[in-house]
């Protein structure tokens, strides 16, 4: 285990900051389960998803397994990463203010 | 073998042979060994994971997935895409700022106990030696079409086994994870270089992506069967709407309903369990580089996978028209449709850039199984060397002699895998799998989503988790896969039948609830806070940070007063 821990972080906001990005994690897991699931749910149930065409030929079906899924997998990366590492930039390296815990609960400092 | 395929792979062979000899570890620690130091930037670690990760099942495997299944065959590049989301939202940065050598040194240290270290090494070890053989067996297929003929009276077959084992156990044993770090690193970039080649080339001679797949859609999907008299093409059945035959752009021509989902789930959550590619985590500089790096790898796949799904339906486009034009293709095909699919690729480089495209493309299916074969023989020698060996064989072990043994393992490992690759025949699969390649790595995925994935994710998000529940947990997720698997494989039940042999959709469900029930029923091991701090606290991000700020400006410092001394 590293010992890099210095006594900037306290139990109080490293726990606060784990609630918050928890909360993240399950939000943007929770949009990328519906999609992994959904798509191919639609290409099962839905005749217009696989038999109609759009560009140059493709379904929609087909169109999001050639390019749009991977597409959509890189935005939520980049969203869920810029959030969580912007929500350790401020509630976790600095002094606790005066009066109660840096931040509960995803509340800023 | 032709000259210009012999230039190629000789001139690719030498650069990573190169990179190995430059970038070998300077030390003999075993930090050093296993982890390269802890310094790999963030760009350079992407690229190594997507070699790492890149396997012979993405580069040959999903194309052939894509061109005997259609769109059923893409969902294996979805699930391979996705799987990198998971890590990204739940382990890249915790596991990093935790900071060991390996899953189950991961695991032991977090919950404080060595039988959970020592089941981890056992599943570790399933896992890898489930992904091993696949690779292995991906070289043979290359060397096949590639070279043609075997060394020393063995078969093509066997050849390309032996060498690509042979050539990645050496430059293991010899780089360490500094050295594989940069061959990884090198072997993604020519392996992207080829299929940006091979697109390039397809589309520049007038493939029109669209077009084939509603081409390819409007008659029924037919692939090579051998039978009595010969090998003849069948009629896919469609599993979704049954008396129909499938197409190539509409689902159900390999999977039904339940099993469109079960396959990307399994790969999606098998990604996070995989040993090779959380040890690459390891050597990150901080939690923070780590998450970045995830972001850039999960760009890189998506580039990576679009292309090598237009490349299957390219190669079923087109093989067609070629045979009357390439009489070569004519014993590889049955009325132009591949025998073993996994040729597309080879093939289609052959058709378009002659014997030099046919190098290329070869070349990058060999050092596809090579990068990851060094990753996975590196996360062997790090479970055995560092997991069994330094903590139970000989805990007084110098870091010469940890190191040693880490180098004895990954040559017993390599050992293994091309003993049982020699044994598998890829041709007598083509009718039960899209892809035997990918198929067999979707074992891998499936022991790594069931038993390790919901373990690994529990351990780093709820501080109930304790070590009895972890064993129960992989225990459970094992037996589970396993026992799903081989009962999926020699029964063919409808419906039941696909869940079991992708099970993680069931397993890891139920490996989670069977390590949160036992964990509620015993310890929690006392240091839980102090692991909380590291894990999900930045301070040690930070130290790193402020250290490499000060190295850059002292460096500048340096630099300065140098060149004013020299004026």
């Amino acid at each position: 285990m590293d010992d890099g821990v210095d006594d900037r972080d306290t139990p109080a906001e490293v726990d606060a900051t784990f609630r918050t990005l928890r909360r993240v994690a399950v939000g943007y897991f929770a949009v990328f389960l519906a999609a992994i699931v959904g798509f191919p749910l639609l290409a099962v149930t839905l005749d217009w998803w696989s038999a109609s065409r759009l560009v140059g030929g493709m379904s929609p079906g087909f169109l999001m397994a050639a390019f749009g899924l991977y597409a959509f997998f890189a935005v939520i990366g980049v969203a869920a990463a810029s959030l969580s590492s912007a929500v350790e930039a401020r509630m976790l390296g600095g002094p606790a203010p005066e009066g109660g815990p840096l931040a509960g609960e995803g509340e800023e400092p | 073998m032709n000259v210009p395929s012999t230039v190629v792979l000789g001139l690719v062979l030498l650069l990573v042979a190169a990179t190995a000899v430059a970038m070998r570890p300077r030390g003999t620690s075993t930090v050093d060994f296993y982890l390269a130091g802890q310094k790999v930037g963030v760009v350079t670690n992407a690229w190594a994971i997507c070699g790492d990760y890149f396997s012979a099942a993405s580069f040959l495997g999903v194309a052939a997935a894509v061109y005997v299944s259609g769109l059923d065959g893409a969902w294996y590049a979805v699930g391979f895409a996705a799987g990198f989301v998971p890590v990204l939202l739940f382990v890249a940065a915790p596991l990093r700022r935790f900071g060991e050598f390996s899953i189950p040194d991961f695991l032991g240290r977090r919950l404080g106990s060595e039988r959970v270290r020592l089941v981890a090494v056992g599943v570790v070890q399933l896992v890898i030696l489930s992904y091993l053989v696949p690779q292995a067996v991906g070289s043979g297929i290359t060397w096949q079409l590639l070279v043609g003929q075997g060394v020393a009276g063995l078969s093509p077959y066997a050849t390309g086994i032996l060498l690509s084992t042979t050539v990645v156990a050496g430059l293991v044993a010899f780089g360490g994870m500094r050295g594989t770090t940069w061959t990884q690193a090198v072997q993604f970039l020519l392996l992207l270089a080829a299929l940006v080649w091979l697109a390039a080339v397809v589309l520049g001679e007038g493939f029109r992506y669209g077009d084939a797949v509603a081409d390819l859609s409007r008659a029924p999907l037919a692939n090579p069967t051998p039978g009595p008299e010969g090998w003849q093409l069948g009629t896919e059945q469609n599993q979704i709407r049954p008396g129909e035959p499938a197409s190539f752009g509409d689902p159900g021509a390999r999977y039904g309903g339940v099993g469109q989902f079960a396959l990307i789930v399994t790969l999606a959550m098998g990604t996070a369990g995989l040993p090779h590619v959380m040890n690459r985590y390891f050597t990150s500089p901080t939690g923070t580089a780590a998450r970045t790096t995830t972001v850039w790898v999960l760009c890189l796949a998506g580039a990576f996978y679009a292309l090598a799904v237009m490349l299957g339906t390219a190669a079923r486009e087109l093989i067609p028209g070629a045979v009357d034009e390439h009489p070569w293709l004519r014993e590889l095909t049955v009325d132009g449709v591949l025998r073993v699919p996994e040729h597309a690729l080879p093939v289609l480089g052959r058709i378009y850039g002659g014997d030099a495209g046919l190098g290329v493309v070869a070349a990058g299916a060999l050092v596809a199984v090579m990068s990851t074969v060094a990753g996975l023989l590196l996360a062997s020698a790090a479970s055995w060397g560092h997991d069994v060996y330094e903590r139970h064989i000989n805990p007084r072990a110098t870091q010469r002699q940890a190191v040693q043994a880490g180098r004895v393992t990954t040559l017993v490992a390599a050992c293994a895998t091309a003993a049982l690759a020699l044994g598998m025949r890829p041709e007598s699969f083509s009718s039960v799998t899209p892809s035997i390649v990918a198929t067999m790595v979707t074992w891998a995925f499936a022991v790594a989503g069931s038993a390790l994935t919901p373990v690994f994710l529990l351990a780093i998000w709820w501080r109930g988790t304790t070590a009895a529940g972890a064993v129960a947990g992989m225990v459970t997720g094992t037996a589970l896969a396993v026992t799903m698997f081989a009962v999926g494989t020699v029964t063919d039940l409808p419906l039941v039948g696909e869940v079991l042999v992708t099970p993680t959709i069931v397993a890891a469900p139920v490996a989670a609830a069977v390590t949160v029930v036992v964990s509620r029923r015993s310890r929690v091991p006392d240091d839980v806070e102090r692991s909380w701090l590291v894990m999900h606290g930045t301070a040690a991000d930070r130290h790193a940070e402020r250290l490499a700020r000060l190295t850059v400006a002292e460096g500048r410092r340096a630099k300065g007063g140098r060149r004013r001394a020299r004026r």
